[in-house]
This record gives C-alpha cells, sequence and structure tokens, in this order.
C-alpha cells in the first residue's frame, strides 16, 4: 500500500505543469462563461433572442453541442463548456495516461521501478491513482470556476463531474493504447486518433438530427446526455464508470502479460536504411515531424470539410440590436452569409496554425533537451543554420497546413452547393500565416532565453492572448486591453479583407523576435533536461 | 604544477597561422555554473599527433572541459582553441577539423546505424566509406538497427565508429568505451593505435586507467576542477614515489626511520614501503636483515591517480 501511494504521488507530480494548467485552464473558463452570460443577457427578452438565433444553429454545434436550455445561465453555460471543455479534458486524459505509462517505459525507469519487490499491477495502479488525482484537480477547479460565477453549488459540482468523467473515460483510452504500441509517441497518436473519432461521431449526432442517436456511441456524447442544469440524468454516470473500469481491467490485464518496455504491437526493430532527407539538418527535422504533420493535416483537413460542408447553414434572420452587437464584438463580420461563416471559423485556423508554430518550436528544445544537440554542433553545422532550419521548416509546414484548410473548406462548400471564392479562401488561408509567425517568433526568444519555460510560454501566451480575444469584450474589458491581443487585429478574410498593415506588422514582430532568438540562442550554454 | 612549461599567449595568437597551431591549446580556461565552479585556470598544450589522456574521478570537470573547448558551453574565462580557432567564435570551422564521441550516446531513436551513418557524415560533408564498412565489421554492429533497440554500447559504437570514419585531424573522446565490452575495447584501441599512426591527435577522457596507460602519450590528471598533475607517464612515476616490497625469512624486523620511505600496513613477514627520492638508505637498511626476495617497481597509473584523488581534491593543485 506504501509503494502503491508513493507511485501515485510520483505519477501525479510528474504531470503537476500540465494538469495545473489545464485546471486553471478549466477555472477560468468556467468564471468567463457565467459572467460573459449575465452581462451580455442580463433580460429574459435578450436571452429569448438570442436562443431564437442560436438555439437551432448547427455550425454552432459543432464547437458546443446540442442545447438544451439557453434562458438560464446554468443551460447556458452546461452548453458552453459542456462540449468545449469535455474536448479538452479528452486531450488532458490520453496525455496524462501516457505520460504515467508508456513514456516511463520509454525512459527505462518502469523497468527500475519493476526490479524493486513491486508487483506489475501495483506500478499500474499506482501510476493510474496519480492519474486520477489530477482528474479530481479538474474537477475541483471548474466546481471553483462555476461556484465563483455563483452558479448552484450542487449543480456546479454535478457539471464540473460530467468533464471530470469525460476525462477519466480517456484516461482509460490512455491506458489501453499505452500497452498496445511501443513508443510514447504511437501511443500518444492512437490516443488522439481515438478522441478524434469519438468527437467526430458526437458531431455527426449533433449535427445531423436522424443521427443524435450516435451520440450514446462516444463518452462525448454521454457527457451531453449527463444534462448538467437542464433536466439531470445522473443514471449516464453508470455507462462512464462501466466504459472506465472496463477499460482499466484490460489494459491492467495486458500490462501483467506482456514484456517490459514492449508494446502488444510492435514496429520492427531492423530496417533497410531509407537515405531520403538525410542531407540537412532540416531534411532529419522533417523525417522526426513527419507523423505529427500528418496529424495536423488530417485534423485540419478534417475540420476544413466541416466547415466547408456547414458554410451554408446560416440563414439570414432578422437579428436584434443586442445579437448583431454581440457578433460585432468578435470582429464585425456578418455571420448570415458563407463567407461571413468562414471568416468567422477560419478564425479557429488561425489560431490552431499559430499553436501549430509552438509546437514545433517546442520539438526543437526537445532535441536539446535529450541532448542530441550535443551531437549535432560537435559537427561542422553552426546553431544559426540548424535553427533556421527548423523555422524554415515550421513556416512551410503552416503555409501547407493553411493553404490545405482552405482548398478542403472551398470543395466542400462546393460539394454543398455553395459557391465561395477560392482565391477569397486561399487568401483566407494566407490570413492564418502572420499571427502564426508572431507567436513562432516569440516561442524562438522562449527557446533562447528561458529554454526550459519554451512550451509552458509559448502555449500559455498564445491561449491566454486568443481567449482575451474572444473573451474579454463580453467581460467588458476596456478596448485598449483588448487591442493589446493579436488576433484582435487579424482580418476575418473571407468575409473581411486581409488587414495588410497589421498583418504585415506581425510578420515584421515574429521575425526580429526569432532574429534575437537566434542570436541568444548561439550565445547560451546548452541545457539538457 | 605541470611539467611541460604552460602555454604562453601573446596577441599575435589571433593572427597566428592555422597551420602552425597546436590542435588543443587552453590558457586559464575556467567555468562556473551559477555559484558552483566546475573548471579552473585550465593550461593545456596537446601537439599534432600527440594522444592525450584526460584523467579525472566523476564530477571532477572532463566533460565540462570538452564542453567549452567544442564552444558547446560558454567559457567563464580564458581562452580555448582547436587548431588555433576559438570554437565559441567560430564553431563551424573549429568543428570542421574533429569528430567528439560523448560520454552518453545521444542519437535519434527513430533512425538506423546506417541512417545515422550518412546523417552525420553528410553534415560533416563526408567520411571514409570503405573504413566505416572495415570499422562496421570489426565492431559487429548490425547497421540496420535502429537507435531504438541498441543497448548503450552499440549505441556508443555507433558514434565511435561515425567519429573515427570521418577521419578527422582530432578525436575527441568522452569516456568512449564506457558500455564496450572486453573485445570492443580492444578493437577500440587498435583503432586509436591507426589514428595515431595516421598522425592524428587524440584527446581521450578516461577514467578506465589500464586504457589510458596503453594508449596515451602524455596524461594530465583533473581534480576538483583544476589539473593537478600532467606530463608522460615517465615523468609522473619519476616524481612518485616507488614501491617496494621485501619477503623475510622470519617475521618482519624493525626499521629505523629513514627520509623518503613510508611504511605501509603489509602482513606478517612482509615489509612494503614507498620511496620518494633515492633508494639508497633504504637499501642499506635492508642489506643486514634475512632478506630472501626484494621487488622493487614503479608505481601504476591507478597509483599515481588515487594519490592525487586522496590528496589532491578539492585543493589548489598538486605539486
Amino acid at each position: 500500500m506504501a509503494a502503491t501511494r508513493a507511485l501515485a504521488r510520483r505519477a501525479f507530480a510528474d504531470g503537476r505543469t500540465r494538469t495545473l494548467s489545464f485546471a486553471a485552464f478549466f477555472a477560468v473558463m468556467a468564471l468567463i462563461q457565467v459572467v460573459g452570460y449575465e452581462r451580455s443577457y442580463p433580460t429574459h427578452a435578450g436571452r429569448v433572442e438570442f436562443a431564437r438565433v442560436w438555439g437551432d444553429d448547427v455550425v454552432v454545434r459543432i464547437f458546443y453541442g446540442v442545447p438544451h436550455d439557453l434562458l438560464s445561465t446554468g443551460g447556458y453555460v452546461a452548453w458552453r463548456i459542456g462540449g468545449t471543455l469535455a474536448i479538452f479534458a479528452a486531450v488532458w486524459g490520453v496525455f496524462a495516461a501516457v505520460r504515467a505509462l508508456r513514456a516511463e517505459e520509454d525512459a527505462g525507469r518502469a523497468e527500475l521501478l519493476l526490479a524493486a519487490p513491486i508487483a506489475r499491477g501495483t506500478l499500474f495502479g499506482g501510476a493510474i491513482l496519480g492519474v486520477v488525482g489530477g482528474a479530481a484537480v479538474l474537477w475541483a477547479a471548474s466546481w471553483a470556476g462555476l461556484l465563483a460565477g455563483g452558479l448552484a453549488a450542487g449543480g456546479s459540482a454535478y457539471l464540473a463531474l460530467a468533464l471530470a468523467a469525460v476525462a477519466l473515460a480517456f484516461v482509460a483510452v490512455g491506458a489501453v493504447v499505452s500497452q498496445l504500441a511501443p513508443t510514447r509517441r504511437l501511443a500518444l497518436g492512437a490516443g488522439m486518433a481515438a478522441m478524434l473519432v469519438a468527437l467526430i461521431l458526437r458531431i455527426v449526432a449533433d449535427t445531423a438530427g436522424s443521427l443524435a442517436w450516435m451520440r450514446w456511441a462516444t463518452p462525448l456524447g454521454w457527457a451531453e446526455e449527463l444534462r448538467p442544469f437542464t433536466g439531470p440524468r445522473p443514471a449516464v454516470l453508470l455507462l462512464f464508470a462501466a466504459w472506465t473500469v472496463a477499460l482499466l481491467a484490460l489494459a491492467a490485464a495486458i500490462a501483467r502479460r506482456r514484456d517490459v518496455g514492449t508494446g502488444v504491437l510492435s514496429t520492427p526493430d531492423t530496417e533497410a536504411p531509407r537515405l531520403g532527407l538525410l542531407g540537412s539538418s532540416g531534411g532529419q527535422a522533417l523525417r522526426g515531424e513527419y507523423g505529427t504533420l500528418l496529424g495536423w493535416a488530417a485534423g485540419i483537413g478534417l475540420f476544413a470539410m466541416v466547415v466547408g460542408l456547414l458554410a451554408d447553414t446560416f440563414e439570414p434572420r432578422a437579428l436584434s440590436h443586442s445579437i448583431r452587437e454581440s457578433i460585432h464584438r468578435v470582429g464585425g463580420a456578418s455571420l448570415t452569409t458563407p463567407t461571413g461563416a468562414l471568416g468567422f471559423y477560419f478564425l479557429i485556423f488561425v489560431f490552431a496554425i499559430g499553436l501549430f508554430a509552438c509546437g514545433q518550436v517546442s520539438a526543437a528544445r526537445h532535441e536539446e533537451a535529450a541532448s542530441r544537440l550535443e551531437t549535432l554542433f560537435a559537427l561542422p553545422l553552426s546553431r544559426r543554420r540548424w535553427l533556421l532550419e527548423r523555422l524554415g521548416l515550421a513556416v512551410a509546414a503552416a503555409l501547407g497546413l493553411a493553404l490545405l484548410a482552405a482548398v478542403l473548406a472551398w470543395a466542400a462548400a462546393l460539394a454543398s452547393g455553395t459557391h465561395v471564392s477560392l482565391p477569397r479562401l486561399l487568401e483566407a488561408g494566407l490570413n492564418c500565416l502572420p499571427s502564426a509567425v508572431l507567436f513562432l517568433g516569440i516561442a524562438t526568444l522562449a527557446f533562447a532565453l528561458v529554454p526550459r519555460g519554451t512550451a509552458l510560454v509559448a502555449y500559455g501566451l498564445i491561449s491566454v492572448l486568443f481567449c482575451w480575444y474572444l473573451f474579454g469584450a463580453i467581460l467588458g474589458a476596456p478596448a485598449w486591453t483588448l487591442d493589446l491581443s493579436p488576433y484582435q487585429h487579424v482580418g476575418l478574410v473571407p468575409a473581411q479583407g486581409l488587414k495588410v498593415p497589421e498583418a504585415l506588422a506581425m510578420l515584421a514582430g515574429g521575425c526580429l523576435a526569432a532574429l534575437i532568438g537566434l542570436r541568444a540562442f548561439a550565445h547560451r550554454d546548452l541545457l539538457g533536461d | 604544477m605541470s611539467l611541460i612549461a604552460p602555454a604562453t599567449t601573446t596577441a599575435a595568437d589571433r593572427t597566428r597561422p592555422v597551420a602552425e597551431a597546436p590542435a588543443i591549446e587552453t590558457v586559464g580556461l575556467g567555468k562556473s555554473y551559477g555559484h558552483s565552479r566546475a573548471l579552473a585556470d585550465l593550461d593545456l598544450r596537446i601537439n599534432r599527433g600527440e594522444v592525450y589522456g584526460y584523467l579525472g574521478p566523476n564530477g571532477a570537470g572532463k566533460t565540462t572541459t570538452i564542453r567549452l573547448l567544442l564552444g558547446l558551453h560558454r567559457r567563464s574565462e580564458g581562452k580555448a582553441r582547436i587548431f588555433g580557432i576559438d570554437a565559441w567564435e567560430d564553431p563551424v570551422a573549429a568543428h570542421r577539423r574533429l569528430a567528439y564521441v560523448s560520454g552518453e550516446p545521444f542519437l535519434w531513436p527513430a533512425l538506423t546505424g546506417a541512417e545515422t551513418f550518412e546523417f552525420l557524415s553528410r553534415l560533416r560533408g563526408g567520411d571514409d566509406p570503405a573504413y566505416r564498412a572495415e570499422l562496421i565489421e570489426r565492431f559487429k554492429l548490425d547497421p540496420d538497427k535502429k537507435v531504438r533497440a541498441l543497448s548503450k554500447g552499440n549505441r556508443q559504437k555507433v558514434l565511435l565508429i561515425a567519429a573515427l570514419a570521418a577521419r578527422p585531424d582530432l578525436l575527441v573522446l568522452d569516456e568512449p568505451t564506457s558500455g564496450l565490452d572486453p573485445l570492443m575495447e580492444v578493437a577500440f584501441r587498435a583503432a586509436i593505435a591507426e589514428a595515431r599512426e595516421r598522425g592524428q591527435t587524440v584527446f581521450l577522457s578516461s577514467h578506465i586507467l589500464s586504457e589510458v596507460e596503453a594508449l596515451c602519450d602524455r596524461v594530465g590528471i583533473l581534480s576538483g576542477g583544476r589539473l593537478v598533475d600532467q606530463g608522460t607517464l615517465g615523468q609522473l612515476r619519476h616524481l612518485s614515489a616507488h614501491t617496494v616490497e621485501a619477503t623475510f625469512d622470519g617475521p618482519t624486523p624493525k626499521l629505523p626511520p629513514l627520509d623518503g620511505v613510508r611504511v605501509e600496513d603489509s602482513p606478517e613477514g612482509t615489509l612494503r614501503c614507498e620511496v620518494s627520492g633515492p633508494i639508497q638508505p633504504l637499501l642499506k637498511a635492508l642489506a643486514d636483515l634475512p632478506v630472501v626476495a626484494l621487488t622493487s617497481r614503479e608505481p601504476s597509473l591507478e597509483e599515481i591517480f588515487l594519490h592525487h584523488y586522496d590528496h589532491g581534491a578539492g585543493g589548489d593543485g598538486g605539486d
């Protein structure tokens, strides 16, 4: 028992930075939704109008699911965070479980621990217990955010529980893929693919009325069916319990039977050499990032097709003044035409491609943390050149993803009978680049100055600035503070034109930050993990 | 402290033709990490074609020295040059002439051995493919295996083969054999001997004393971030004590106190002492005693090393 406790504490501590970041995000999002709704729609009439416009809208259901009650704060908040935060909870679950199980085996630490008087079941159970502790933190943080907004304690705890239940369901998924895949990377890929399948099932169920039954086929759908604040159905928790316990039992059973350090599925250890792309460090980086790139291309491509297919579902409606004003606040586009809708939803790609850029700098930092740069930089290869090649790869890949989103959205819109101009959509794709380059530069600077904090600074800054852009206005923040977010200066292409001076300023800012970063990186000690 | 006069540097150093510069030269080299001092006041001069052994216990500053030489870490004070080139200022030019094998083989897990050779050699601008193939054979490496699936010793072989096949002017090796089995150790020694015959310079950081004793022309001993002794093995031995062991017919007799002779704990019937300076007084004292056997030998490198480790660790440097 003492061993289990020690292992659980270790697993919890290993994941604490990620868990606390997610917990802070959950708490803030919960609070923002409560306060934002009550500030924006203080009157019953305003809420009725809101429900009339948005209640049946198909595109917003992609993100939030089906609303059941938009006239009460609880119902609104359950819809808004129940849908989006559940996706984040699922991502957290996969990452946390793979970190605690497969990454420990990858690093050889599991072998070390199993050489001690510790049974395989104990090792597995201790790690899972630590991750469950992390899920409890997410639950408490969400609850605290809702309480701080002034929602009822019982209902808030139940809504927070819906998020924690999703997190645990995907911890179980992460536990199973950790048994199957032989490396951390593959396990993460498989876990995220499972998450994507669950999300697509939920989106299909929520947007195509005749397929609503599919909601019962995915944990993300069960979370909706828990119906917090709108006629709760706690019995659905039994589904979660059954799923989680069954998958964890399966994972534990596999863990007891297989060789430590291997997966049920294995990749060949020996293969004939493939010498392509080995001529430069940039080419080799592309080989290493190939899987990551494919994953991003699949995610962005799928989403672009969904957005394109649904671009025409907005119908011109008589919008009230308050609704027009709230749309105006998030950028002033008209959502009632396909181009208007696409302009709004391409914001998601603007943000996603920024995240991708941050991820590329994190990957560069990972090369340093694993000390492989000591091997590289003992060769006649300058640090500037290495980093420049990596940044070039990031920009080229970001451009590729942006154009992929544009072309697929256009093609999907065309297939569903909506004609949108391809050049305008390509412009929308290009519009993703300036802010991505800005954050790439900032992340590079962080990599040069605070290497160990690269991911935290890069992901933290981009998330905070994007959320501030989305929710700052709803919270009634003064205009000049909103202008601090670069996203405030991104045009909603194709609904609006490309904001050229702002875009150029962002490109220049990103390049300047990257140049300072390049210089600083060339002049600092290499820093291991 | 060192037997070789420390290199003097002048303003002309910067402009000195690279063709004449020693393979490695440091003057007053030092490095601090925060408040902890990893290396202080290091003067090294390693000539072309030399095989230099760099000895020291764990944490003595061996890897720090190499990182400063290669320009991977920035020195806090002093100078470091490789063939007259400051590797911090111009790493690309300095690294064209050297190859480095780190103590921990940090490689790309998804690449196979063959792919790693290709990648490293193309970044370097070429190697000797025939010699590479020969080394793969001699070190018994399966080049089609992914690095992920290799043991530490085999990953070390990958780095070692890549470095040797590059035929660089200077090989910088940081405990390159810590994961190798005795058979591979033999292959390693043969490869270093070949490098020496070809006129390559070798900087070998190690704590395997027999390896250094077998391979190196000159040895430096590092302790607590300082170079405490340096010279050829002969020079180091000359300054250190000889060990004299006498066996008696009967119980060990009592010896009068003698200058420069330190009697050590020895089994009954034998006498073991360390003699620094002339051996004459000890021989005279032993002449009248019932000695049945007498051996005298030079100190092993291990004894020299332990002498410095015991007495010089953290101190302000040797003699």
